[in-house]
């Protein structure tokens, strides 16, 4: 009995922290504060309290946190009557279940009647142990699809408080899809910045920019280190707002660099390349371009690392559609 | 083969072969903390008498047209599916080492790249069921003797689609379907009562048209007794509300209501030594 009570502290059910060690809640400390500020605000989770740092705010707000059970389409039913009684829902679940489970009753009840609803998906992307029901491949594709919806897909856990931010000054529906560390960093994470419709420029190179998006940026960066060390030099965008996306900045590296690459921890079809690629085409640009994501499959459980080695997520992938298209500017 | 005279319903044998399943999942699941110790240790009296002693499964012939359909809807419990799965010779027991590892087909959430032994991907909860409808519906269509198990997670009821399912086969009373339900009460938030209850889930399922019964899940007599009276029932589905305990068979671990449960060396050394002292 005793040995039993011991063991509870052991106890992970997150899914995502691989370590007996806490890892920090960015993102649940900022929706904690902002409810502590803002009494509309509510949060409901469709039985993933710890993995989605919804646990704090149960703790802490009890009246206002509701764990609906495995149930994640009347999760959004629900949140959308108590929007329409004037509250501001925050959902939680993984990405896959965020999305792809409830899809029609997002577009139905939060998206058409255009409600402050915000879905909040963690496990974005291929980047999980728990295989294929868990791996959000497709998600930004569908939900940019939707009217009215804000598609966010911030770079690391130091613009998860600003994501908290951004949905709550968009009036209306919002999709964030997040990715908590998988051990506890060794520095401090300090918060930074984005807004909702501007990219941001994290790199500056004249001879061809990396727009990435979520886990993707990490991974630019470390490709645009590695190109500049071989003399050619990239910018990188974090285009943390994929809906609305930042034309103007597309645009105006495309104008400046020549050639775009795009890296997305997604499928290639419908997510931050295809969005991209839409904005110069619109703007009747051609220029050597290349999205790096999941090829059209699916992809298997498995550690980050290997996973994005594995399915040409990483920055070797990058670095090499990057020789490619530079190689084509001429 | 009459299920009557079915050699391996030796319960002392049964038994022998669920005490060396549990040792199994511990063994797979301690060295990395991936995986679920608890609900395989909890269910594998079940997997045992669902794969030694029930189904019309063909390790040989995995893709046997008739063979009857055993369908995991909590794909997660994967520790004690493997190694039930390997102990029947769907595939090597030295496989078991790759549980969970890059590169293996031992996903942590089982897939049907594995094999059609995996009868269905269900690691999105709720979706397995309504899978199994349709399959018992075609053998009935195709006049197929096979029958169709499911080991149903009692959280993953929380689904609606759950309730689509029951209600679909209830009203067109597939007696080729065969619902054991896990309920060890546990889900990721806890307690299932603290959650969202699932009581009285037995007056529920006989209000959906199924042929009830409500049992000790870690039984091994009580379950066979319960599958043989679902395939003597007509015209009605079967639903067996199989009442298990968390960590069954490591006293220091029954009843520890932990989803994930990433044990230290010295727990996991202690459960093994005493799984091993429950082998005959």
């Amino acid at each position: 009995m005793n040995q039993a009570h011991q063991l509870e502290k052991f106890e992970a059910a997150d899914f995502i922290n691989r370590t007996h060690r806490p890892i920090p809640r960015s993102y649940g400390d900022a929706l904690l504060a902002a409810a502590k500020k803002d009494k509309r605000i509510v949060a409901l989770t469709a039985d993933l309290a710890t993995p989605t740092e919804t646990d704090i705010f149960r703790d802490e707000l009890p009246e206002r946190y509701h764990n609906v059970g495995i149930a994640e389409a009347n999760m959004i039913g629900l949140a959308s009557g108590m929007a329409r009684a004037g509250e501001i829902p925050f959902v939680h679940t993984f990405c896959s279940f965020a999305t792809k489970r409830c899809y029609d009753q997002i577009t139905m009840q939060a998206a058409y009647p255009n409600l402050p609803i915000k879905i909040v998906g963690f496990l974005p992307g291929v980047a999980t142990l728990l295989g294929v029901s868990h791996q959000a491949i497709e998600d930004v594709a569908i939900m940019r699809a939707i009217p009215n919806l804000v598609v966010l897909d911030p770079s690391g856990p130091e613009y998860h408080a600003s994501a908290v931010d951004a949905a709550l000054a968009h009036d209306g529906p919002v999709y964030m899809r997040l990715k908590r560390p998988e051990t506890p960093p060794e520095n401090d994470i300090v918060a930074k910045d984005f807004r909702k419709g501007e990219g941001i420029l994290a790199r500056e190179g004249g001879d061809l920019t990396i727009i990435a998006a979520g886990l993707s940026v990490t991974e630019a960066l470390a490709a645009a280190d590695r190109l500049a060390a071989d003399g050619i030099e990239a910018s990188v965008v974090d285009m943390a707002s994929i809906k609305p996306l930042d034309a103007d900045l597309v645009i105006d590296r495309a104008k400046a660099t020549g050639a775009i690459v795009t890296a997305e921890n997604h499928s290639v079809i419908g997510g931050l390349g295809s969005a991209v690629a839409e904005v110069l085409c619109d703007a009747g640009i051609g220029l050597p371009f290349k999205r790096v994501g999941l090829a059209d499959r699916f992809a298997e459980g498995g550690s980050t690392p290997y996973l994005m080695k594995k399915y040409g997520l990483d920055s070797t992938a990058i670095i090499k559609a990057a020789r490619d298209v530079f190689g084509k500017k001429g | 083969m009459s299920q009557a005279d079915n050699p391996k319903r030796n319960i002392a044998e049964l038994e022998n072969i669920a005490a060396k399943l549990r040792l199994r999942v511990v063994e797979m699941v301690a060295p990395t903390g991936q995986g679920y110790v608890q609900q395989g240790l909890g269910s594998a009296d079940i997997f045992t008498a669902l794969y030694f002693a029930e189904a019309r499964v063909d390790p040989e012939n995995p893709n046997w047209e008739d063979r009857d359909r055993v369908f995991l809807t909590t794909a997660h419990n994967t520790a004690i599916f493997y190694a039930t799965l390997a102990e029947r010779g769907f595939f090597e027991t030295e496989r078991l080492s790759t549980y969970c590892k890059d590169g293996s087909q031992l996903e942590i959430n089982a897939s049907e790249r594995m094999g059609q032994f995996v009868e269905a991907t269900c690691g999105s909860l709720g979706q397995g069921l309504s899978v199994a409808v349709g399959t018992a519906l075609a053998a009935k269509r195709q006049g197929r003797p096979a029958r169709c198990y499911v080991v149903l997670g009692d959280g993953e009821m929380q689904e609606g689609q759950v309730w689509e399912a029951l209600m679909s086969a209830g009203a067109w009373g597939l007696d080729n379907l065969c619902v054991i339900l896990d309920f060890n009460e546990m889900q990721c938030e806890g307690h299932m009562d603290n959650v969202i209850s699932l009581r009285p889930v037995t007056d529920k399922l006989e209000s959906f048209g199924f042929a009830v019964q409500d049992i000790d899940g870690n039984d091994m007599a009580s379950i066979l007794n319960a599958l043989d009276a679902a395939r003597e029932t007509k015209g009605k589905p079967a639903f067996i509300n199989a009442n298990t305990l968390v960590g069954k068979g490591v006293p220091a671990l029954e009843g520890l209501m932990a989803h994930q449960l990433m044990f230290p060396p010295e727990v996991a050394e202690n459960a093994i030594a005493v799984l091993k002292e429950n082998l005959s």
